[in-house]
């Protein structure tokens, strides 16, 4: 399988209602994230970087934002003569709750492109990964359907995505869907999923026929009739289902060898640039363990914290453990701790707030505290 | 068929910038990196862009591949359009010869027919050595206003100064009466800052005559200017305020990115565009501690750091020490060195405690100190003392000590 024959098959809106403030105005896949990026970023990368040509993004609602990131896809190398990215809002006018009638809708789309195979992947994962790998192993198998799976442990209180038990040549037994936590590592699948295209219409179009509209019990029901296998995401792998995930993903940017992974300079993360000056750290500036983008202006104190393209942290603040996101203006001498702020956000002179570990404040887009 | 530009710019870009040094050995001076994630000729491509000056020629000679591949399409500044956008511009084989670019002036004649397609009226002469915003559409208004054939922007500087500078001794009303080329005794403090705007037709006139001669040296300041002067042309001299500084020299170019760092200096970085490297954030550890310093994306900052720029991709290593310092893209700084009044070119090894440069007891004396400056892609080994003033060849490896 070439790469150039895989359609990468997006879903913009993934699990947004599991993230009601982030995505409030704006899709999942455009939520900001890790200082520059959009989630989306990490999606678009991988598959640009793994040789994939054409790439079509499904949004549901609220996807200003969305377009206003990936515009033409010229930011992932997607917009040449030979490749291309497309965002399809709903065809028709309807938008739909389940995956099966969202993937009928865009039938247009996916049968009108020439390639033969298509990768759907959810938008709310953050991973470095080379998807060509996933298509070796899956002409290898001889496999039908291939779905990407990450170990790890489900803590109580996250959401409880689908697992699977495979045996040592990765083909899959068993599917559970929302099995119940354990304190055991679980192979987890978050959605991403290679499959032949053809097979794919034709199992969507079996399932509308009979009503059958979950494709959790569609995908658990296809290894009694076809050839599953499930690929091992071995590297760092963040799924954004709450907020707590999302405050943890940030956080785990202090560790080197988590950016080193996620930011491997031979297959890089892209994003829409902005043409920020370097920041500038000022004479009464004091700054630990944090992630800065470029346009900042940081004249107090900032640790454990996150801070996005142009924000400016004025004398005296201290800032901890928080989430900044793009052109907020924190005053001077203010106190901020936990707390996830969203864009053009002002916190006026001497106000403090305090989030806590497992539940950090979110202050909205555009407030004025 | 090009569609007609009123104003086409060229950036003269071919000198060696022999006064940088090591910096400029395998690149041109306007590509030279400055202030954190730009190069130099960003400021006069941005200052085009922004006074929607949308034909741009870069007049490449000495090591253009850096500077080619970095202006690539034109993109970043917008200069990407349809029927007009940015042309680097190097020698060329012709029917009647071929000749590399002789002087300044002859530069421009060798592309006559560049200019000429956008069938101008005014052309912008520009230099990629300058740091400075302007908006070039205020002088193109003087311009018009005195019905000039030539505008040399000037910027007023301190007496005693001006005799490092080409001085233009004006009446009044900005007319010019003379030129007087780092003179002895100033008669005023209005320097040329190598921003010319002409009279297209005039402008082609001179240079064609200018090329006829024998003796002359195909040079703006030496040869065209006086030339027009003698004649009598309309020649006028605007004024500009504002920040305005020649990086030709390694303390040149050292002072206008410390002026960055310097609240008192006007200079923003607002819209100057340049091309951004794919990096992810900045990230500073615990251990670090950071203070006036510029730091772009892509760098890793575990050591101390005062009246410091660096660039993206830079990694400053545990308990290092770097002031009043400038650390070119992709550098390493190793544990425990010690980086004073230093260049550090592009992706070159500090080794552990290694020292480079001096901290001076008088910054005013420079008969006394230097700035040190290290070449690109050099290693200098564990424990290495590079004194002061002292300038270390790229691609090299230096094991000992260099005073």
């Amino acid at each position: 399988m070439r790469s150039n024959d895989v359609l990468g098959f997006v879903f913009a809106d993934t699990l947004s209602e599991k993230i009601p403030e982030l995505a409030a105005s704006r899709t999942t896949a455009s939520v900001p994230i890790g200082g520059k990026y959009r989630l989306i970023d990490f999606v678009l990368s991988n598959m640009s970087n793994s040789g994939i040509n054409n790439v079509g993004v499904v949004a549901k609602s609220n996807y200003l934002s969305l377009m206003d990131h990936v515009g033409s896809g010229s930011a992932y190398d997607l917009s040449k003569r030979r490749s291309n990215l497309t965002i399809l809002p709903p065809y028709g006018g309807k938008t739909f709750s389940s995956y099966v009638e969202t993937i009928y809708n865009m039938h247009g789309y996916i049968e009108s492109c020439r390639e033969e195979y298509v990768l759907i992947a959810p938008g709310n994962i953050a991973t470095n990964i080379d998807y060509t790998e996933v298509f070796d192993f899956h002409s290898k198998n001889n496999s039908d359907i291939t779905l990407i799976y990450k170990k790890g442990v489900v803590h109580s209180g996250y959401e409880r995505p689908i697992t699977l038990e495979a045996d040592a040549d990765g083909k899959v037994k068993q599917i559970f869907i929302k099995p119940e936590t354990c304190h055991e590592e679980v192979n987890q699948v978050y959605g991403t999923v290679l499959i032949r295209k053809s097979l794919l219409m034709e199992e969507i179009r079996k399932s509308l026929s009979l009503n059958q509209l979950d494709i959790k019990r569609l995908i658990q029901n296809s290894i009694e009739k076809f050839n599953v296998y499930a690929f091992e995401n071995k590297g760092y792998c963040a799924a954004i289902s709450s907020i707590n995930d999302y405050f943890k993903f940030n956080m785990d940017l202090m560790k080197k060898e988590v950016r080193d992974e996620l930011f491997n300079p031979k297959h890089p993360i892209y994003t829409k640039v902005r043409d920020d000056a370097p920041s500038k750290y000022g004479l009464t500036s004091n700054v630990k363990n944090s992630i800065i983008a470029q346009g900042c202006v940081i004249e107090g104190e900032v640790e454990n914290c996150v801070l996005s393209k142009g924000v400016y942290i004025g004398e005296g603040a201290k800032v901890s453990n928080c989430i900044v996101m793009q052109d907020t203006k924190i005053g001077c001498n203010t106190n901020l701790n936990y707390v996830i702020i969203d864009k053009d956000v002002t916190i006026k002179d001497g106000r403090s707030l305090m989030g806590f570990d497992s539940y950090p404040i979110y202050i909205a887009k555009k407030s004025v505290v | 068929m090009f569609p007609k530009q009123e104003v086409v710019a060229m950036l003269l870009a071919g000198g060696q910038g022999s006064r940088l040094g090591v910096l400029t050995k395998k690149l041109a001076k306007p590509a030279v990196p400055f202030g954190g994630k730009y190069r130099i000729i960003d400021f006069p491509l941005s200052n085009c862009v922004n006074s929607g000056i949308e034909a741009v020629g870069i007049l490449t000679q000495y090591q253009p591949l850096v500077l080619n591949e970095y202006i690539g399409n034109g993109q970043p500044w917008d200069l990407d359009g349809m029927h007009s956008g940015v042309n680097c511009l190097s020698p060329y084989q012709a029917v009647e010869g071929a000749d590399w670019y002789s002087g300044t002036a002859n530069a421009i004649y060798q592309n006559i027919n560049y200019i000429e397609r956008y069938d101008p009226e005014y052309v912008v002469i520009l230099s990629g050595d300058h740091i400075y915003k302007m908006d070039y559409n205020k002088m193109l208004d003087f311009h018009k206003e005195k019905n000039a054939a030539c505008t040399i922007a000037v910027i007023d500087v301190p007496l005693a100064e001006a005799s490092r500078f080409g001085i233009l001794n004006t009446y009044e009303d900005g007319k010019i009466y003379e030129f007087d080329e780092k003179p002895e005794h100033p008669k005023s403090t209005n320097a040329s800052m190598g921003i010319y705007i002409f009279s297209w037709k005039e402008l082609k006139k001179y240079l064609t005559e200018d090329e006829a001669k024998e003796d002359s040296h195909h040079d703006f300041g030496k040869d065209v200017l006086p030339a027009m002067l003698e004649a009598g042309e309309r020649m006028y001299a605007y004024p500009f305020e504002g920040y305005w500084k020649d990086v030709g020299t390694i303390d040149s170019l050292w002072e206008a990115n410390m002026d960055l760092l310097d609240p008192k200096v006007t200079l923003d970085l607002k819209d100057v565009y340049s091309r951004n490297p794919m990096m992810p954030p900045h990230y500073v550890s615990s251990e670090a501690f950071i203070q006036n310093s510029l730091v772009a994306d892509g760098c890793n900052v575990y050591g101390n750091l005062e009246f410091s720029i660096l660039f993206s991709g830079v990694t400053i290593g545990k308990n290092v020490t770097v002031n009043s310092s400038i650390i070119m893209p992709g550098a390493v700084i190793e544990d425990g060195a010690n980086i004073q009044f230093a260049i550090i070119a592009e992706n070159t090894v500090v080794g552990k405690n290694a020292k480079v440069g001096e901290n001076p007891a008088d910054v005013e004396n420079r008969d006394n100190w230097g700035i040190t400056v290290i070449g690109a892609n050099t290693k200098i080994a564990d424990n290495a003392v590079i004194k002061s003033k002292v300038m270390i060849d790229s691609d090299t490896e230096v094991t000992g000590n260099e005073e």
